[in-house]
């Protein structure tokens, strides 16, 4: 067929789409084959010296309970920020699809904590709960009539507080999607079941919903990637995963075993594990989704 | 439009010309410098560089800030293969056996044999040079060297009615002071710490403790961690006892808990003497400065070195390495080693520095000043475990003993189960090292 539209050049295709294969190799498929090739050594810091181990650092990380825990933590993560997230952002957006006063402004409000920088947020997260100077530990302290909230010797607290604000940082994007989605939703279909007699929660989940099935679907997807992969910063700076290992989340480890422990050969076995994870569930998702999604399109 | 080219033109190649006149006139040699100074400190770096460079004119010392201490060690690990790695690069203390062993740097005791000069290393604090030597040769330069003491507040110890020129010596008189502060309902908790994994190696060297095997791993690479015995359990135990009663708020990693001590809601901080110019600063009340507490009955050890020193790479040209010691004579210099301490609190690295600052009545004015130095020239300096830990892992070490403190103060383990975990861990690390790093 591109002989056609390239007639007498038929390598001319190839040259053209080049820059971007190149592209492709040289910061994915590159480096991607690099580390997979060094999760079989451990290696000196300055390179001075490789030992090839087989597969012992997969095998000490499938057996290291620090691991697992993380994994464990990892998903309860995502659990968090992906269900919580994604059902008080549709919640707010159907509020702010009402037609009441100073929507615009309302809807300003709640959008912009998408646009604060990772770090702003996890300093403002980390000060509001600072044990002794924050102002949350203060209040919970004055009502409680006494009781002293530290995050940062109480593992699972620290997680909630750092699922929370994750899923706070991303409330602003989730709100922005799902209004456009419900503002997708023709008119016609609500009138119509409101004169049948249905209710408004009704309504919700028998029409506004499943239309916005794509919608949610996609958000679905962004927040999975979000909740595995993008919440480094916030986990920096708000506890660089403790207490005890509490919020050490998989990319987390894999950086402070990679970068900070300098252990390229560990943390190369770790990435290729993550990948492999995220990309079956992401097929998964992708096939269910795609499936169900078509059917309302 | 044709004249405006041709402008554009003459301007252009006027510029090129006075750009290759000027490098054809000065041609400075440049030194790049990268360092982890962040905060009030970059502005004292920067302006010590400035000064470096008006003064000597031949050479040109280019600082890079690099990101955190970490940060910049893996920077510099990523540059070197591909040569693009600075000529002077600053690696925190934990960063040491790392850097001797890396094969990509020049001991800082060789320079001066390499550019034909003799030089005299004693004229530097002893105990910062010991930490950085391997059998007694200097192998990194010592620039920003500091140690953990005691900080109260004053004011609180007046309040509480304790007396306020008698601050804790032990860590019995920790926990009692700490109950009357506590009893006073003028603080929610009585005592904090930075650092706390570098706290703890202050304990057991400032009892003479070794941390690891092999002379805490300054004879030879260490196999094991020798920390849990009943010494080290009873510091854990009383960690977490002061945890359990309130007294102890756990502050996080660095200088996160430096807030709560400026704000008046701690009254007893541990932390290293480098935060010293900040809190004196930041803090409404009178600071009072003493010796890091002891456990009575112990034999006496010494606080040990915290902080950077300055590595040079290898493979340079000898101009290049000139510079790189006129730069190092020039930061240890007797003034510049004053305009360092005054700024940031970190130890002047020469004696006649200290002397000139005692001279001056610099430590009369606040004696705060004098405590770090008093503190560090009063201990022993003679044994390896008052001398300062050196292990390859170190880093990681370090993380895994933080995450076994939390889980002993949250309660997730006895402190006995958390310090077992420790050096299970960190025995495992060592191994590691030793396997890559053996003979």
């Amino acid at each position: 067929m591109h002989e056609d539209k390239f007639p007498g050049h038929k390598f001319l295709p190839y040259l053209l789409i080049a820059p971007s294969i190149a592209v492709i190799f040289i910061f994915l498929i590159g480096p991607f084959g690099k580390s997979i090739y060094e999760s079989f050594f451990v290696s000196t810091p300055f390179g001075t010296r490789t030992i090839y181990v087989g597969l012992r650092n997969y095998i000490r990380l499938f057996s290291s309970p620090d691991y697992l825990n993380s994994a464990v933590v990892t998903f309860k993560f995502a659990a968090f920020v992906i269900i919580i997230g994604l059902s008080v952002s549709l919640a707010i957006a159907q509020l702010l699809n009402q037609k009441i006063r100073g929507v615009g402004f309302y809807q300003v409000a709640l959008i912009w904590t998408y646009a604060i920088s990772p770090t702003v947020a996890g300093v403002i997260w980390a000060s509001m709960f600072a044990p002794a100077t924050g102002l949350i530990p203060y209040i919970v302290s004055m009502l409680s009539g006494g009781y002293k909230m530290n995050w940062m010797t109480n593992g699972q607290l620290a997680l909630f507080i750092v699922s929370a604000a994750a899923t706070w940082k991303m409330l602003g994007y989730n709100i922005i999607f799902f209004l456009a989605g419900l503002q997708n939703v023709p008119g016609e279909f609500l009138e119509a079941a409101q004169i049948d007699g249905a209710s408004p929660w009704k309504a919700f989940w028998r029409i506004t919903f499943p239309m916005l099935s794509p919608t949610t679907s996609f958000l679905l997807f962004v927040n999975m990637l979000y909740a595995f992969f993008q919440v480094f910063g916030l986990i920096d700076i708000m506890t660089h995963g403790g207490p005890g290992n509490a919020t050490e989340l998989l990319v987390y480890k894999l950086y402070r075993d990679g970068f900070i422990h300098l252990n390229t050969g560990f943390a190369s076995a770790q990435s290729f594990v993550i990948f492999f994870v995220i990309s079956t569930v992401a097929i998964i998702q992708l096939r269910i989704v795609t499936r169900k999604a078509i059917y309302f399109r | 439009m044709k004249l405006r080219k041709n402008f554009l033109i003459i301007l252009i190649l006027t510029l090129c010309l006075l750009l290759s006149a000027g490098t054809a006139l000065a041609q400075p040699v440049t030194v790049t410098f990268w360092h982890a100074m962040s905060g009030s400190r970059l502005g004292i770096v920067e302006s010590i560089i400035e000064s470096f460079n008006a003064t000597h004119p031949e050479f040109e010392v280019k600082p890079l800030f690099t990101g955190t201490y970490a940060e910049t060690l893996t920077k510099y690990v990523a540059a070197y293969p591909s040569k693009t790695g600075p000529n002077i690069v600053q690696v925190y203390e934990v960063g040491t056996q790392t850097m001797i062993d890396s094969e990509a740097i020049i001991p800082v005791y060789q320079i001066p044999g390499m550019l034909g000069e003799t030089w005299d290393w004693a004229q530097y604090v002893i105990p910062i040079t010991n930490y950085y030597s391997v059998d007694g040769n200097l192998w990194s330069m010592p620039f920003n060297s500091s140690t953990a003491m005691l900080y109260y507040n004053k004011d609180l110890f007046e309040a509480a009615g304790l007396d306020p020129n008698k601050p804790p010596t032990t860590w019995k008189e920790m926990e009692e002071y700490g109950e009357i502060l506590m009893a006073s309902g003028l603080v929610d908790h009585a005592y904090s710490t930075g650092w706390p994994d570098w706290i703890f190696e202050q304990a057991l060297a400032i009892h003479d403790h070794l941390y690891a095997d092999n002379d805490n791993g300054r004879s030879g690479l260490a196999t094991k961690v020798v920390f849990n015995d009943d010494f080290g359990r009873m510091i854990f135990e009383t960690w977490t006892r002061l945890h359990d009663k309130g007294i102890y708020i756990f502050g996080g990693a660095e200088y996160s808990a430096n807030s709560a001590f400026n704000a008046g809601q701690i009254a007893m901080f541990i932390q290293s003497t480098s935060s010293l110019a900040g809190i004196i600063k930041a803090a409404q009340f009178k600071v009072g400065t003493s010796f890091y507490p002891r456990f009575d009955g112990y034999p006496v050890g010494n606080s040990i070195i915290g902080g950077g020193s300055l590595w040079v790479t290898k493979g340079q040209n000898k101009e290049e390495l000139r510079g790189v010691w006129e730069f190092f004579k020039y930061i240890g210099q007797t003034d510049i080693a004053i305009e360092w301490h005054k700024g940031t609190g970190y130890f002047p690295a020469s004696g006649a520095a200290l002397k000139d600052l005692l001279d001056e009545g610099w430590f009369s004015a606040d004696q705060a000043y004098l405590t770090a130095f008093l503190q560090i020239l009063s201990g022993r300096r003679d044994t390896a475990a008052s001398t300062g830990v050196r292990l390859g892992p170190f880093v990681a070490m370090r993380e895994v003993f933080v995450s076994s403190l939390e889980k002993s103060l949250s309660g997730q383990l006895s402190p006995k189960d958390a310090l077992n975990e420790a050096e299970q861990k960190m025995n495992l690390l060592l191994k590691d090292y030793l396997e890559l790093y053996g003979k």
